[in-house]
C-alpha cells in the first residue's frame, strides 16, 4: 500500500544523480519510508543521518542559529542531503556531480508535503 | 518542557512578582520558544519596569527575531538603568557591527571589555571588527586575500596572540564568523563559537556536536562515498560548516546566511590548515 510520502520520495529519486530518498523519524532513526536502489540497505544510513541532522540542529538550538533548514555531507564519491520536518526528516543520497542546488529546492519543496502529512506528529 | 522551565513556571506561579521571570524567558529564549520567552519577560517587566537585567534578556531575545532596531533600544534603556552593564555594551557593539556602524561597534565592545565583561566572544568580536575597519586596500581585509601568512601586520589584541582562543581570529573576515576545534569528545581545543548576542557557547555547541565525525565516517564507509570532507547546514540565521580534523577531531565554522557558499568552504579550508599547523606544532 502507498505511504503519503511515495509520490514525493518518487520525485526526488527521478532526479538525475540520486540514488536513494529515505522519510525518517529523527528522533529513533526508523526508516518510516523509503525509495531505494535494489541491494540498498537504508536502515543503517538512516539511522547515521538522521543522527547527523539531530546534532546539528541541537548546536544550532545551542547556539542560539534558530532551526536547522537544509544540511548536506559531502564525500568525494557522493553527498548525503537532510531536510527536517517537525519529527522527521528526508534524507536524500546522490552522487557527487548531482546538482545540489536543485536537490535543495525540491528538498525544501517536499518539506512542506512532509510536514502536512504528519511530520509535526 | 523541561525541568529547569517547570521549576521556574512553578516559582513564578507561585510568586508572581518574582524576578525569576528573568531565567525563565532566559530558559525559553534558549529553547527557541522566543513568542513564549517575549510574553513572559513583557508581564515580568510589566512589575518591574525599572529591572534592567529584565530588558536586556527582552534585547536578546529581540535579536533571536531578528528585531536589531527593538535590541538596540532596549539595550540603551539598560544602560540609562545600569550604566556600565557589559552585556548592554556588548550587545549595541553586535548591533552597530551587524547595521555596518563600525567605528560605534568598535566603541561599545572596547567599552564592554572596560567595564570587565569577561565573555571570551567580546576580545574575539573586538579584534574582528577592527580587522574588518582596516582599509580596502589592505593585504588581509579581502576575503580574497591569500594565506594567513602573508600578512604582515598583527590582527589581534595585544597578548592573545598565543592564547587558543584566537586561533582563528585573523583567518576570519567579519565579526559575524566565528570558528572552533573540538576533540574527538566534542571539547574545546581551541577558538570560540560566539553567538550572535556575543556569548561564547563553544562548549554547549562542542557538547551537541561529540560524535558528528563518527556518525559521518560510518555512514559515508557503508555507503562506499569515501572519507567525508565537510558537513555543511543551513538555519535561520546562520551558515555552519563543520570538517574533520587531525585526531578524529571537528573544525566548526559558522557564518551569517549572507556569506556565499563559495566563501564560506574557502574560510573553512583555511581554518582547516590553520587547525593542521597549530595541532602540529607549528604555530
Amino acid at each position: 500500500m502507498a505511504t503519503p510520502f511515495a509520490s514525493m520520495l518518487d520525485g526526488l529519486t527521478r532526479q538525475r544523480g540520486v540514488t536513494a530518498a529515505l522519510v525518517v523519524s529523527e528522533r529513533d532513526g526508523i526508516v518510516v519510508d523509503s525509495n531505494l536502489q535494489i541491494g540498498q540497505d537504508g536502515d543503517r544510513v538512516a539511522a547515521l543521518a538522521a543522527s547527523l541532522y539531530r546534532k546539528a540542529r541541537l548546536s544550532a538550538r545551542a547556539a542560539g542559529m534558530g532551526a536547522v533548514s537544509f544540511m548536506q555531507l559531502e564525500a568525494p564519491g557522493g553527498r548525503i542531503c537532510a531536510v527536517g520536518g517537525g519529527a522527521l526528516v528526508l534524507i536524500v543520497v546522490a552522487e557527487s556531480a548531482v546538482n545540489v542546488g536543485l536537490v535543495r529546492v525540491e528538498l525544501l519543496k517536499a518539506i512542506e508535503g512532509l510536514s502536512a502529512a504528519g511530520g509535526d506528529a | 518542557m523541561s525541568d529547569d522551565v517547570r521549576r521556574l513556571s512553578d516559582e513564578l506561579a507561585r510568586d508572581p512578582s518574582s524576578r525569576v521571570f528573568v531565567p525563565l524567558g532566559e530558559a525559553l529564549r534558549k529553547q527557541g520558544q522566543l513568542d513564549l520567552a517575549l510574553k513572559v519577560t513583557m508581564r515580568g517587566l510589566e512589575r518591574h519596569p525599572h529591572f534592567a537585567d529584565g530588558h536586556d534578556l527582552l534585547a536578546r531575545i529581540a535579536v533571536d527575531r531578528g528585531d536589531l532596531e527593538r535590541a538596540f533600544d532596549e539595550w540603551d534603556m539598560v544602560l540609562r538603568l545600569a550604566p556600565g552593564h557589559a552585556g548592554a555594551l556588548r550587545g549595541m557593539g553586535f548591533v552597530c557591527f551587524q547595521q555596518g556602524r563600525l567605528p560605534e561597534a568598535e566603541e561599545y565592545l572596547t567599552q564592554a571589555a572596560a567595564a570587565g565583561d569577561e565573555d571570551e566572544g567580546v576580545a574575539l568580536a573586538l579584534a574582528n571588527v577592527r580587522a574588518a575597519r582596516r582599509p580596502a586596500g589592505s593585504p588581509s581585509a579581502s576575503p580574497a586575500s591569500p594565506a594567513v601568512e602573508h600578512r604582515s601586520e598583527p590582527r589581534l589584541p595585544l597578548g592573545t596572540a598565543h592564547d587558543p582562543r584566537y586561533l582563528f581570529a585573523d583567518v576570519l573576515t567579519d565579526a559575524e564568523q566565528t570558528a572552533l576545534l573540538l576533540d574527538r569528545d566534542g571539547l574545546v581545543l581551541a577558538g570560540a563559537y560566539v553567538a550572535y548576542d556575543g556569548r561564547d557557547v563553544a562548549q554547549d555547541v562542542g557538547a551537541e556536536l561529540s560524535g558528528v565525525t563518527d556518525s559521518a565516517r560510518r555512514a559515508t564507509r557503508h555507503l562506499a562515498l569515501g572519507e567525508w570532507t565537510s558537513i555543511v547546514f543551513e538555519t535561520e540565521v546562520a551558515v555552519v560548516a563543520m570538517a574533520p580534523s587531525p585526531s578524529d577531531g571537528l573544525l566548526v565554522l559558522a557564518t551569517s546566511r549572507s556569506t556565499p557558499l563559495g566563501l564560506v568552504r574557502r574560510l573553512l579550508d583555511r581554518c582547516s590548515e590553520r587547525a593542521r599547523k597549530w595541532l602540529g606544532g607549528r604555530l
